[in-house]
C-alpha cells in the first residue's frame, strides 16, 4: 500500500549558497549573493502579489457581504412566512370572510412587503420550465415533460442571487423518446 | 508561479483548500458552498450540470445523473463490488473495451476518470475565480484502502482535468497533517470518520514524518443519512400516536419532516434540546393538524445508539489487523460531519481511551491536510517565510503611569508604527520614553523593556511640542525605538533585543493576569482618564482666562475661577465621580464665557483657543497630521 512519505526535513537554511567554508574567490560569493538575491526578490514578488490579489478579493468579499448580510437571517425567518401562508390557506371560509381573518391576511401582506424591501424577491415556479440553478426538483409525476406541476417549497432570491431554490414537482411524460430505462 | 491546491474529492461531496500565507484556507464554490456534491449529469440539451445543480435535477434525469463516481473509479465490469454497484446505482454500468467499468451519461459513455474528471474541472475553475489565477498542479486525496489501479485513475481524473497531480494523499493520512500530526514521531493514530453514507477507520502508524497505513476497515452503508431516518421514523411515529395520522403516506409532509429531522439532529449537537415546530403539516376532515414535538439529545442517543455501537466493530478489527491494542493508539482525529455528535465523540473516546483531537471542520479537515500537504511540496521551491508574531503588546508609558499600546499583540512582524505625543507640563525640557510590553493598562504592571529620555525640548505650553515616537520590530523580533522633536529634529533610540527573551510559560503568564485582572484594570483605567480629562480642563480653563481678561464677564470669571479651585481640589484626592462632576462644572462654565466672548463679535483668539477638553486619547490639536494621536509623557 503506497504511503505519504513528508519532505518535513527541507527546512535547513540555504547551507550551500550561505557559509563560506574556505575563502572562496570573490567570484564565487558573489555569485551566491546573486542567485540570493534573486531568490529573495522572487519571494518578495509572489508576496507581494499575494497581498494585491488577497486585498482584491477581501474588497470583493467586503461588498458581497454588504449585499448579502442578511442572508442567514433571512432563510431563517422564510419558514415563518411559509407556515403562514400555510395557516392562510387553511383559513376556514368563515374566518376568512371576518375582519380578523382580513387582518391576518394584512400581516402576511405587510411581511412579504417588509422582504421585498430588503430586496427579497419570490419565484413563481408553477408552469416555468424545470431549471436546476434556481428550482430543486423532489419528484417527477405525469405531466408536461421539463415543466414544474407542483411546488413543494416558494423559492426566493435576493438580489440577482438565489438564496432558497424551490422546491418542485417537475412533469415526466414523453418516455418513449428516451428508451433506455 | 501558480498555487497547488488539495482536493478531497468524496464519494458524496468534494472540497477543495489552499495555502495562503501559510494557513489553509478552504476554496467556496461559485455558489458559495464550501463542499460541492460529487454529482455530474446531461440534461436532454446536451449541456453538462456538475455539483449542486446536478444535484438538483437529478430525480428528473436518473438516467443521465452519475454520483458515488468514486465508488467505481479502477474497477473492472465483472469485478463483484463493481457488479453489486450495478444494482444499487440507477445509472447505466457498461463495459468498456479494456474490461473497466464505464458509465452512460447522455449517449455517450464515460471511463469513472472522466467523470471524476469534470468534477475536478470545476473545482479547479471555481478555485481559479477565487484566486484569480491559474493553477495546474494538485494533490488529491483517496480512501486508505485504494489499490494501485484505483490511484491511477484518480490521477488519470486530474490529468485529463488539466491538473498535474504531484501527489495522492490517503485522507486518513491529510487529516492528520491537518492536525500538526507530522511534526510527531513514532506514533499510532486512528482516524474515525463518519460521513454522510460511508464509516471508515484507518489505523495508521507516524514514523520519521511518513505515514504508514497499518490498516482499514468500516462500513460502506452508515452514516449520518441512517441518523436523520431515525428521527424522521421516530418524529412520524409520534405524531401517529398523538394524532392517529401517518405522515409516511403524505409527500408534502414528509419532505418538510426531513428537513426538520437533520435540522433537529444537528442542533442537538449544541443544545440539550429543541423543538420541531411543523405548523400545518397536514390535515383531515376535521381540520388542520400541527406537528411540535420536543426532542431531547438523551432521547436522540437512544435512538441511533445502535448506529454509533455498529462502528466500534470495525474499529476492533483494524487494531487487530493492525496488531494493536487500544492502549497503543496515541491520536485519535475525528473526520466527517457525523463526529460532531456529541455521543460519537464519547464512544470514540471510552473506545480508545483517548480524548481524540476537534477543532478543525471535519467535514473539511481532509481538504485542509491536501492544502498542507501541497504546501510541503512547493516548500521545496523555497517559498516558505515564517513570518512571527509579536506575543505581548508594545507600547510606552504616558501621563498618569498609563500604558499606551503601540503595537498591539498578536502583530506580524515585520512592522513598524508611529505616533505623535506631547508634553504634560508647560516649558517641560524633556520626555523621558519607558518602554513596556503587556496587557495591563497600568505601566507598572507590566513589563520594563527599557527607558530613555529626549532632552532639549524647546519652552512651550504643554501639548504643544510633538514628539514622534516609532516602534520598528524587525523579523527577528528585535526593536528599535526611537523618539523625534518634531520641532528641533533631535532624537534618541534605544535598541531592545530581550523582548524575544520571553518564554512561552512567561507570555502565557501575563496574558492570563491580564485576563484575570481585567476589570479593575478597567476601572483604574477610567480613574486616571477622568483625571487626565480634568486636570487637561482645568489647564485650558486658566489659560482661557488670563488669555482673555478683557473679554470675560467679571461675574463669570469669578464663577470660573471657583470651579477651576473645585477641580483641582478634586483631582488631588480620588473620588472619580466627584472629578468627573467637578470637570462637568467647569465645562458647562466654560462654555458660556465662550458664548459670553463670541458674542462680543471679537475674533477667535488665533489657534490656541481651548477646544473642548480632549476625551480619552483624542486628538486636541487639529494640526497638520491627521494621525496624530494625543497622548501626553508624564513630567519628568
Amino acid at each position: 500500500m503506497p504511503e505519504d512519505s513528508q519532505e518535513n526535513e527541507n527546512i535547513e537554511p540555504e547551507n550551500e549558497s550561505g557559509e563560506i567554508k574556505s575563502s572562496g574567490s570573490l567570484e564565487e560569493q558573489l555569485a551566491a549573493e546573486q542567485q540570493k538575491a534573486a531568490e529573495y526578490l522572487a519571494s518578495w514578488q509572489r508576496a507581494q502579489a499575494d497581498f494585491i490579489n488577497y486585498k482584491r478579493r477581501v474588497e470583493q468579499e467586503r461588498s458581497e457581504f454588504n449585499s448579502y448580510a442578511n442572508t442567514n437571517l433571512i432563510l431563517g425567518i422564510l419558514p415563518v412566512l411559509d407556515d403562514l401562508e400555510r395557516a392562510i390557506e387553511a383559513m376556514p371560509a368563515k374566518i376568512a370572510a371576518s375582519e380578523w381573518g382580513e387582518g391576518i391576511k394584512l400581516v402576511e401582506h405587510k411581511f412579504k412587503t417588509i422582504l421585498q424591501g430588503q430586496g427579497v424577491i419570490p419565484m413563481i415556479s408553477v408552469g416555468e420550465t424545470f431549471d436546476p440553478t434556481i428550482h430543486e426538483a423532489l419528484r417527477q409525476e405525469k405531466g408536461e415533460e421539463g415543466i414544474i406541476l407542483e411546488e413543494f417549497q416558494r423559492g426566493y432570491m435576493l438580489g440577482e442571487r438565489v438564496i432558497r431554490p424551490a422546491k418542485v414537482v417537475v412533469g415526466n411524460e414523453e418516455e418513449e423518446d428516451n428508451p433506455n430505462g | 508561479m501558480a498555487k497547488v491546491i488539495g482536493i478531497d474529492l468524496g464519494t458524496t461531496n468534494s472540497a477543495v483548500a489552499v495555502m495562503e500565507a501559510g494557513e489553509p484556507t478552504i476554496i467556496p464554490n461559485a455558489e458559495g458552498g464550501r463542499t460541492t456534491p460529487s454529482i455530474v449529469a446531461v440534461n436532454k440539451a446536451g449541456e453538462r450540470l456538475v455539483g449542486q445543480v446536478a444535484k438538483r435535477q437529478a430525480v428528473t434525469n436518473p438516467d443521465n445523473t452519475i454520483f458515488s463516481i468514486k465508488r467505481l473509479m479502477g474497477r473492472k465490469y465483472d469485478e463483484p463490488s463493481a457488479e453489486y454497484d450495478r444494482k444499487m446505482l440507477p445509472y447505466k454500468i457498461v463495459k468498456a473495451a479494456n474490461g473497466d467499468a464505464n458509465v452512460k451519461m447522455g449517449d455517450k459513455d464515460y471511463s469513472p476518470p472522466e467523470i471524476s474528471a469534470m468534477i475536478l474541472q470545476k473545482l479547479k475553475t471555481d478555485a481559479e475565480a477565487y484566486l484569480g489565477e491559474k493553477v495546474t498542479e494538485a494533490v488529491i486525496t483517496v480512501p486508505a484502502y485504494f489499490n494501485d489501479s484505483q490511484r491511477q485513475a484518480t490521477k488519470d481524473a486530474g490529468k485529463i482535468a488539466g491538473l498535474e497531480v504531484l501527489r495522492i494523499v490517503n485522507e486518513p493520512t491529510a487529516a492528520s497533517l491537518a492536525y500538526g500530526l507530522d511534526k510527531k514521531h513514532d506514533e499510532v493514530i486512528a482516524v474515525y470518520d463518519l460521513g454522510g453514507g460511508t464509516f471508515d477507520i484507518s489505523i495508521l502508524e507516524l514514523g520519521e514524518g511518513t505515514f504508514k497505513v497499518e490498516s482499514t476497515n468500516g462500513d460502506t452503508h452508515l452514516g449520518g443519512d441512517d441518523f436523520d431516518q431515525r428521527v424522521m421514523d421516530w418524529l412520524c411515529d409520534e405524531f401517529k400516536k398523538d394524532q392517529g395520522i401517518d405522515l409516511r403516506q403524505d409527500k408534502m409532509a414528509l419532505q418538510r419532516l426531513k428537513e426538520a429531522a437533520e435540522k433537529a439532529k444537528t442542533e442537538l449537537s449544541t443544545v440539550q434540546q429543541t423543538d420541531v415546530n411543523l405548523p400545518f403539516v397536514t390535515a383531515d376532515a376535521s381540520g388542520p393538524k400541527h406537528l411540535n414535538i420536543t426532542l431531547t439529545r438523551s432521547k436522540l442517543e437512544q435512538l441511533v445508539m445502535d448506529l454509533v455501537e455498529k462502528t466500534i466493530e470495525p474499529c476492533k478489527q483494524a487494531l487487530t489487523d493492525a496488531e494493536k491494542t487500544t492502549a497503543q493508539i496515541d491520536e485519535v482525529i475525528l473526520v466527517g460531519g457525523q463526529t460532531r455528535m456529541p455521543l460519537v465523540q464519547k464512544k470514540v473516546q471510552e473506545y480508545f481511551g483517548k480524548e481524540p483531537h476537534k477543532g478543525v471542520n471535519p467535514d473539511e479537515v481532509v481538504a485542509v491536510g491536501a492544502a498542507i500537504q501541497a504546501g510541503v511540496l512547493k516548500g521545496d521551491v523555497k517559498d516558505v517565510l515564517l513570518l512571527d508574531v509579536t506575543p505581548l503588546t508594545l507600547g510606552i508609558e504616558t501621563l498618569g503611569a498609563v500604558a499606551t499600546p503601540l503595537i498591539p499583540r498578536n502583530t506580524t512582524i515585520p512592522t513598524a508604527k508611529s505616533q505623535i505625543f506631547s508634553t504634560a507640563a508647560d516649558n517641560q525640557p524633556s520626555v523621558e520614553i519607558h518602554v513596556l510590553q503587556g496587557e495591563r493598562p497600568m505601566a507598572a504592571d507590566n513589563r520594563t523593556l527599557g527607558r530613555f529620555m529626549l532632552d532639549g525640548i524647546l519652552p512651550a505650553p504643554r501639548g504643544m511640542p510633538q514628539v514622534e515616537v516609532t516602534f520598528d520590530i524587525d523579523a527577528n523580533g528585535i526593536l528599535n525605538v526611537r523618539a523625534q522633536d518634531k520641532g528641533t529634529g533631535k532624537e534618541q533610540k534605544i535598541t531592545i533585543t530581550a523582548s524575544s527573551g520571553l518564554s512561552k510559560d512567561e507570555v502565557d503568564k501575563m496574558q492570563k493576569e491580564a485576563e484575570m485582572h481585567a476589570s479593575e484594570d478597567t476601572k483604574r483605567r477610567e480613574e486616571i482618564e477622568a483625571k487626565n480629562t480634568g486636570d487637561s480642563l482645568a489647564y485650558q480653563a486658566e489659560k482661557l482666562l488670563r488669555d482673555n481678561k478683557d473679554k470675560v464677564p467679571a461675574d463669570l470669571n469669578a464663577e470660573a475661577e471657583e470651579k477651576i479651585a473645585a477641580l483641582k481640589n478634586t483631582l488631588n484626592g480620588d473620588d472619580t465621580e466627584a472629578i468627573k462632576k467637578a470637570t462637568e462644572e467647569l465645562n458647562a462654565t466654560m462654555q458660556k464665557i465662550g458664548t459670553a466672548v463670541y458674542q462680543q463679535q471679537q475674533p477667535p483668539p488665533g489657534g490656541e483657543a481651548p477646544p473642548p477638553p480632549p476625551e480619552g486619547g483624542e486628538g486636541e490639536n487639529g494640526g497638520d497630521d491627521e494621525n496624530t494621536v494625543e497622548g501626553e509623557f508624564k513630567e519628568v
